[in-house]
């Protein structure tokens, strides 16, 4: 067998049990020092990771390891080191046992890495359920806190419906078609004459645990709820991480698996799409805890990347239209992904500084911020101003590519819908940048920025503005990404 | 015995589970609920191992499948119950309509 593939893996595995085990030795004074392990030990994997471009198979093609994969592993990482870094502050003063979150964290990253390496359906599902599971303990780590509570019942319940949902999709996949893995479901879809009923149905669940996942309008109920009572971090890692690993793991089932049966599939993902758009716009409109309304757009963000899913494949009466298409949308998307990570991110870094200062995370504790912490309030509207889509940062780009992606497959009234939504969206975002700049001061309490944090906030705004006016670096390495699994002929 | 009484089965026995967890108000009779889809989906995929016309790879990978999905299903119900026994000892209440401070 050729492990040396996923020694990565390994080395992260590792890392999540010695962070396990010197929580153990570590007095409480000492335990910022988990916070160093697992920074540093994740930037060696980073390192290596960095360097490693073998490809190949394991277990006979359950885990797939190509450029694809390898470009996830290294973007998991690097949102993983942000996240740890992001989170120590608030994990020094506000959570008590610490081991355990970061092990936990940890634990969440591998799950997503091979979410994108996957190249079955059970290989999937387990990732997806390890992945999960990892972010039901963080949401509801805050044991003491009953809106963490809450949040962390509303989670698990819809969660495992969802994940009960995939498996019987996975199991009418396996007993109708008679594979589990996505090139042979190609193959086999291919050659038959006829699709019978059962084989759509499970299909259609596996898209409504795939839509559930990713808080997709009417399936997003646990998401405002969820994000809302988990300790910040984790909001933020949230709204990254499991969007991102599912839409890694979609790009390659649609584009590798179910592809032939893609005029099925697309208008159930277009409907999806719009309601998700509209309506997490919309309802982002009236909320006034700050949290709360990054839920709702981070699920406006959904309904963009399901904008694209829905329109990876074209197809006419022909049959498939062009991989060229494809490959321009499968590369939007993850551009997009990687510029709205970074921008959260960095909205969730402010929010996070803020709230350590002054314990408030309503819109309302913001006013006045530009006066209080210039650099805080300057970092959080230039991400604002991405999340809105404005030009010079890296949500403006990532949309402009998307959205252009999306049109030159023949969906432009999508694409309108899309345009709407944004404006929609640049109304809320500039209400807080209101607060942040024009409102006056309601409480005047210090808010305290450390020299380190000071300099994360510079990178990930460096990050914005660099990927907004010279993303070509950025877009050759997807592109070399997306080569690798787009073999649609 | 034919395949389509176990598909019956297992598809009564799933949107059973669905409505349990739509109608009931107990987060615990809700993973319950979910248990029985889980089980619904393992009666599925035993029906179509034991009836299989794909050979014999394809009839073991049925039940593989059965025995990864029991497991996770273990796992999930205990981080599940861990979870609501943290909302009980707080709320002294698992009744999911009566969870309300978080709204709008």
């Amino acid at each position: 067998m050729n492990f040396h593939l996923i020694y990565p893996e390994f080395l992260l595995i590792g890392l999540a049990f010695l962070v396990l085990m010197l929580d153990f030795f570590l007095s409480e004074k000492k335990k910022y020092l988990l916070n160093w392990v697992s920074t540093l030990g994740m930037a060696f994997i980073l390192g290596i990771a960095l360097f490693m471009n073998q490809q190949g198979d394991l277990y006979q093609g359950l885990l797939i390891i190509d450029g694809y994969a390898s470009f996830f592993r290294i973007f998991f990482l690097a949102i993983g080191i942000v996240v740890t870094l992001i989170s120590r502050d608030y994990v020094d003063s506000n959570i008590s046992n610490p081991g355990e979150y970061y092990a936990i964290l940890i634990f969440t990253i591998l799950a997503s890495i091979s979410l994108a390496s996957s190249g079955e359906l059970l290989t999937a599902y387990v990732s997806l359920e390890i992945l999960s599971f990892g972010l039901y303990v963080l949401v509801a780590y805050d044991r003491y806190n009953p809106a963490s509570n809450e949040g962390g019942v509303k989670f698990i319940l819809l969660g495992a419906f969802s994940s009960a949902l995939i498996l019987y999709g996975l199991s009418q996949t396996y007993g109708l078609i008679g594979t589990t893995r996505f090139n042979e479901i190609a193959v086999l879809l291919n050659s038959m004459e006829n699709i019978s009923i059962g084989m759509v149905v499970g299909f259609v669940l596996i898209l409504a645990g795939i839509a559930f996942k990713l808080a997709a309008i009417p399936f997003h109920m646990w998401a405002p709820d969820a994000y809302e009572g988990a300790p910040i971090p984790i909001t933020a890692w949230l709204s990254v991480c499991s969007k991102v690993a599912i839409v890694a793991l979609a790009i390659r089932f649609f584009t590798n698996g179910i592809f032939p049966l893609a005029p099925d599939w697309q208008p159930i993902l277009i409907v999806l799409a719009v309601l998700t758009m509209i309506g997490g716009n919309l309802l982002a409109l009236v909320q006034k805890n700050m949290k709360r309304l990054l839920a709702y757009s981070s699920i406006g963000h959904a309904g963009y990347l399901l904008m694209g899913l829905a329109t990876l494949v074209g197809v006419s009466d022909e049959g498939i239209v062009s991989k060229e298409l494809t490959h321009l949308v499968s590369n939007g998307l993850i551009f997009h992904m990687v510029a709205y990570g970074a921008t959260n991110f960095a909205i969730f870094f402010c929010l996070i500084i803020v709230y350590n200062s002054t314990g408030r995370e309503d819109i309302q504790g913001l006013s006045g911020l530009a006066s209080r912490q210039p650099l805080v309030a300057l970092v959080m509207v230039c991400s604002l101003f991405s999340l809105a889509g404005m030009p010079v940062f890296a949500g403006f780009t990532s949309k402009f590519y998307l959205f252009n992606a999306v049109a030159s497959q023949g969906f432009l009234l999508l694409v309108g819908v899309g345009i709407i939504a944004s404006l929609i969206s640049l109304y809320y975002y500039l209400t807080v940048a209101r607060y942040l700049y024009i409102e006056k001061i309601s409480d005047n309490s210090m808010i305290y920025v450390s020299f380190n944090s000071k300099l994360i906030l510079i990178a990930l705004l460096m990050f914005m503005i660099l990927g907004g006016v010279y993303p070509s670096p950025l877009m050759d390495l997807i592109q070399t990404a997306t080569d690798s699994i787009l073999k649609i002929d | 015995m034919e395949l389509i009484y176990f598909q019956l089965l297992a598809a009564i026995l799933f949107c059973i589970g669905i409505y349990g967890v739509l109608a009931r108000r107990s987060a615990v009779l809700i993973l319950m609920s979910i248990e029985l889809m889980l089980n619904a989906v393992n009666i599925n995929l035993i029906g179509y191992a034991a009836f299989s016309s794909f050979g014999s790879a394809h009839r073991n990978l049925g039940q593989v499948l059965v025995i990864f999905i029991i497991t996770i299903a273990a796992a999930e119900l205990a981080l599940a119950m861990a979870i609501i026994l943290r909302l009980y000892r707080n709320k002294n209440n698992v009744n999911v309509d009566e969870l309300d401070i978080l709204k709008g």
